[in-house]
C-alpha cells in the first residue's frame, strides 16, 4: 500500500496534446475514481501511472519512490484491463499465479495465495478452466484475482465493468467495493459511468479534454459542482441548465420565466448566468411554476417528465405517483436552497 | 407458410415422407464419377503395389508369388536399415534447423524496421526456386576446388571441405541446402502466428513483472506453438519424402552415404528393376509415414491452446 502523487503530468502524441498538466494526490488506501467523457484521457493517465505509456512531462510518485521512468514491472502495481487481457493459453490458476511464478515464488506458496484469492472471488471451482471457457463476469473476476494475488502497492482499474450486463455490473461493483474495504489497497478506478464513481469512490477526479475539472468527495461534487461541466456530468438524470439574469431579486429568463433564488445572491445581477437545478430537486406543487408535459416516463418507482415552461425545457424526477400524461399542465416547486448558479461566460460556480 | 400447411396438410406430409425414397436411386450417378476416379488413381495403385510386394518380379522376367519373402529380405537388408537411418537423420535435421532459423527470422521480421517488406521479399525467394535449379547451384557452390563456399571459408582461415563429396559431410551438406530453401516457409507460417497472437496479454505480463525473455518464453512460445506445430508437420512430411534435391546432387552417394529410403527404393525399382522388392519397400515406407503423421497430429492437438475444450 502506498500514496500516489501525480505532479503536472503531461502527455503528447506527436503534436497532439492529450493530457495537459494534471496534479492528483492520493492518500494511502484511498479509492479514487477517474471519470470523464470518452476520449478525455482517462486511460492514458492510468496507463502512464502503470508504466505502459511514456510520460511527456511531470512526475509520478508511488510511496516515496519516483517512478515516472521506471518500466511497468518495477512499479509494483496491478492493473485490471477493460478487456481483461487474460493469458489465453493458461488456466485460471496459472493466470492468477503468473506474477508470482515470474518472481520465482515457491509453488506451494503460489497455490495457497491463488486459493485464497479464488476464495475471495468465488472462483474455486473454475481454477482449471481456460479463459475462453468462462463468462464475461467470470473473466472479470479472474482479472481481479490476478491483481489481488500480487498484493501490490496500488490497484489500477480501467473500466473493468463496461463489458458486463447491467445486473452483473451492479453486483461486481459491490464486490469490488467490499474487496477494497477488506484489503485496503490504494485504488485508482477509471470509469465513464458516474454511478460507479459515486457509489464506490472516496474521491472523484473529473477529467475533461485532458484537464481536471474538479476533485472531491462524491457528495461534494454532487452538492457543489465547481463549474458547468461537472454539474452536467455528475448526477443522473442530468441537471437542468436555464439561461437568464438576476433582476429585482429573482432569476428571469429572456422569455419571462421567473425562478426562485436563495437569499443573498442579488449581487450577481447584471450579467448572463446559468441557473442549474437537478430534476430530483423539483417537486410537484398545487401552484407554482406551470409547464406542459412534453415527455412522461414512469418506471414505477419514479416518474421522469420534461415540462415546457414558457419555452424553457425543465426535466423533473418525481418520486411520488402522479397522474401526469403527455400534454397535461403540471405545477412545480423548486427548492431555492438546492439550486446552483454559474457564470455563463466562464462556466464557473458563483 | 403456415396457411399453406393448414390448407393442405395431407399433401405436405406425404411429400415429406417420400422425398428421401425418391432421391435414393438418383444418388448414384452423381457419386459414381468421383468414386471411379478415386478407385482408379488411389485405390488401384495401392492394391497393385500391395500385390506386387508379395511377388518376385524383376522387369523382363516372369513373375512368381512368394508371399512375405520380400518383407523378410527387407528385415535383413543392411542397406535398407542404413537408408532408414539416413532418412531419420536427414528428416530430423531438416525439420529442426529450418524451424529454429525460421522462427528466429519471423521474430526479426515481426519487428518494424526500414525496408522490412523488401528484405522479407528477398528472404522468401529460395522457397520459390525449383529443387533441380537449387541443386545445380549448390552443387557448384559445394565444388571443392571451384566452389564459392570453400573460397569463403578460406577467407576466414578454414581449410577446404569436401562437402557432398565426403561420406560424413554429405548429409549435413544436403540438410544445409534443405534449410536454405525451406527456412522461409517456416518463417511465413510463424509470422502468421505472431500476427494472430493477441497483444493485450503482453501488457498484463509487463505489469505482472515479466522481462522481455520471460514474455517470449511464457507468452510468445506457447501462443505460437500451434503454428510451430503446423510448420513441423509440413516440414516433416516434406523432408521424409525428400527426393529431388538428393537425387540431383548426390544420387545417394558418395557410395551409399546419402541414400535415403526414397533413393534406395527408386534405385531398386527403376535401376535394378526389382519391382517386387521395391514395392515391399514402398509399403513399409508408407506405413512409416502414416505412423509419423499420426504422432504429429496427436502432438498438434496438444499444442492447440485456442481449442482447449477438445482435450
Ligand atoms: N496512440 C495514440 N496516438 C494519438 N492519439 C491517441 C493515442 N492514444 C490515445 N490517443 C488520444 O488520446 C485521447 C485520450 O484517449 P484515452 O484512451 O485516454 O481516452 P479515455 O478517456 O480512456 O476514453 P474512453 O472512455 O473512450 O476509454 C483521445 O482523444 C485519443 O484519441
Ligand atoms: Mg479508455
Amino acid at each position: 500500500m502506498a500514496t500516489v502523487n501525480i505532479q503536472n503530468i503531461q502527455k503528447n502524441y506527436g503534436a497532439v496534446k492529450v493530457i495537459h498538466g494534471i496534479d492528483i494526490d492520493i492518500a494511502d488506501g484511498e479509492f479514487v475514481a477517474l471519470v470523464g467523457p470518452s476520449g478525455c484521457g482517462k486511460s492514458t493517465l492510468l496507463r502512464m501511472i502503470a508504466g505502459l505509456e511514456e510520460v511527456t512531462g511531470g512526475a509520478i510518485r508511488i510511496g516515496p519512490r519516483e517512478v515516472s521512468h521506471l518500466p511497468a514491472r518495477d512499479r509494483d502495481i496491478a492493473m485490471v484491463f477493460q478487456n481483461y487481457a487474460l493469458y489465453p493459453h493458461m488456466t485460471v490458476a496459472d493466470n492468477m499465479g503468473f506474477a508470482l511464478k515470474l518472481k520465482k515464488a515457491d509453488p506451494a506458496e503460489i497455490r495457497t495465495k491463488v486459493q485464497r484469492a479464488a476464495g475471495i472471488l468465488g472462483l474455486e471451482k473454475l481454477l482449471d478452466r481456460y479463459p475462453r471457457q468462462l463468462s464475461g463476469g467470470q473473466r472479470q473476476r479472474v482479472a481481479m484475482g490476478r491483481a489481488i494475488v500480487r498484493d501490490p502497492q496500488v490497484f489500477l482499474f480501467d473500466e473493468p465493468l463496461s463489458n458486463l450486463d447491467a445486473k452483473l455490473r451492479v453486483q461486481m461493483r459491490g464486490e469490488i467495493k467490499t474487496m477494497h474495504q477488506r484489503i485496503g489497497t490504494t485504488t485508482i478506478y477509471v470509469t465513464h459511468d458516474q454511478v460507479e464513481a459515486m457509489t464506490m469512490a472516496d474521491k472523484i477526479v473529473v477529467l475533461h479534454d485532458g484537464h481536471i475539472e474538479q476533485i472531491g468527495a462524491p457528495l461534494e461534487l454532487y452538492d457543489r459542482p465547481s463549474n458547468l461541466f461537472v454539474a452536467g456530468f455528475i448526477g443522473s438524470p442530468a441537471m437542468n441548465f436555464i439561461d437568464g439574469r438576476i433582476e429585482e431579486g429573482a432569476f428571469r429568463t429572456k422569455k419571462g420565466l421567473i425562478l426562485p433564488l436563495p437569499q443573498g445572491v442579488a449581487a450577481a445581477g447584471g450579467r448572463d448566468l446559468v441557473y442549474g437545478v437537478r430534476p430530483e430537486h423539483i417537486r410537484a406543487a398545487t401552484h407554482g411554476i406551470e409547464g406542459r408535459a412534453t415527455l412522461v416516463e414512469g418506471t414505477g418507482s419514479e416518474i421522469y417528465a420534461k415540462l415546457d415552461a414558457r419555452g424553457e425545457e425543465i426535466a423533473c424526477l418525481f418520486r411520488e405517483r402522479l397522474d401526469v400524461r403527455f400534454g397535461d399542465t403540471v405545477s412545480i416547486d423548486i427548492d431555492p436552497a438546492r439550486i446552483h448558479l454559474f457564470d455563463k461566460q466562464t462556466g464557473l460556480r458563483l | 407458410m403456415a396457411s399453406v400447411s393448414i390448407d393442405n396438410p395431407i399433401d405436405e406430409t406425404t411429400e415429406r415422407r417420400s422425398k428421401p425414397a425418391r432421391l435414393a436411386p438418383n444418388y448414384w450417378p452423381f457419386v459414381m464419377p468421383a468414386l471411379l476416379v478415386v478407385s482408379a488413381v488411389i485405390v488401384f495403385p495401392w492394391l497393385f503395389t500391395l500385390w506386387m510386394s508379395v511377388n518376385s518380379w524383376t522387369l523382363g522376367q516372369p513373375r512368381t508369388f512368394i508371399g512375405f519373402a520380400n518383407y523378410l529380405r527387407l528385415a535383413q537388408d543392411m542397406r535398407f536399415w542404413e537408408s532408414l537411418w539416413h532418412t531419420t537423420t536427414y528428416t530430423v535435421l531438416s525439420v529442426v534447423l529450418p524451424l529454429f532459423f525460421g522462427t528466429l527470422a519471423a521474430l526479426v521480421f515481426d519487428a518494424k524496421f526500414p525496408l522490412r517488406g523488401f528484405l522479407r521479399g528477398i528472404f522468401v525467394m529460395p522457397m520459390m526456386a525449383t529443387p533441380v535449379a537449387v541443386a545445380l547451384v549448390w552443387t557448384m557452390m559445394f565444388h571443392p576446388q571451384l566452389g564459392v563456399l570453400n573460397y569463403l571459408l578460406s577467407l576466414v582461415g578454414i581449410g577446404p571441405q569436401e562437402w557432398i563429396y565426403n561420406q560424413t559431410a554429405v548429409i549435413p551438406s544436403l540438410v544445409l541446402v534443405e534449410t536454405w530453401q525451406w527456412t522461409p516457409l517456416v518463417m511465413l507460417i510463424v509470422l502468421g502466428g505472431l500476427a494472430a497472437v493477441p497483444r493485450e496479454p503482453y501488457e498484463s505480463a509487463e505489469i505482472d513483472g515479466a522481462t522481455a525473455w520471460q514474455k517470449f518464453r511464457y507468452l510468445t512460445v506457447p501462443m505460437i506453438a500451434p503454428f510451430l506445430m503446423i510448420a513441423v508437420i509440413i516440414r516433416s512430411i516434406d523432408a521424409i519424402k525428400s527426393f529431388d534435391i538428393i537425387y540431383a546432387m548426390t544420387q545417394g552417394g558418395p557410395g551409399t552415404a546419402s541414400e535415403t529410403i526414397n533413393i534406395y527404393l527408386y534405385n531398386t525399382a527403376f535401376a535394378y528393376y526389382d519391382i517386387g522388392y521395391g514395392s515391399a519397400m514402398a509399403v513399409v515406407f508408407f506405413l512409416i509415414i502414416i505412423a509419423l503423421s499420426f504422432v504429429l497430429l496427436m502432438v498438434r492437438a496438444r499444442a492447440n491452446w485456442s481449442d482447449m475444450e477438445e482435450r
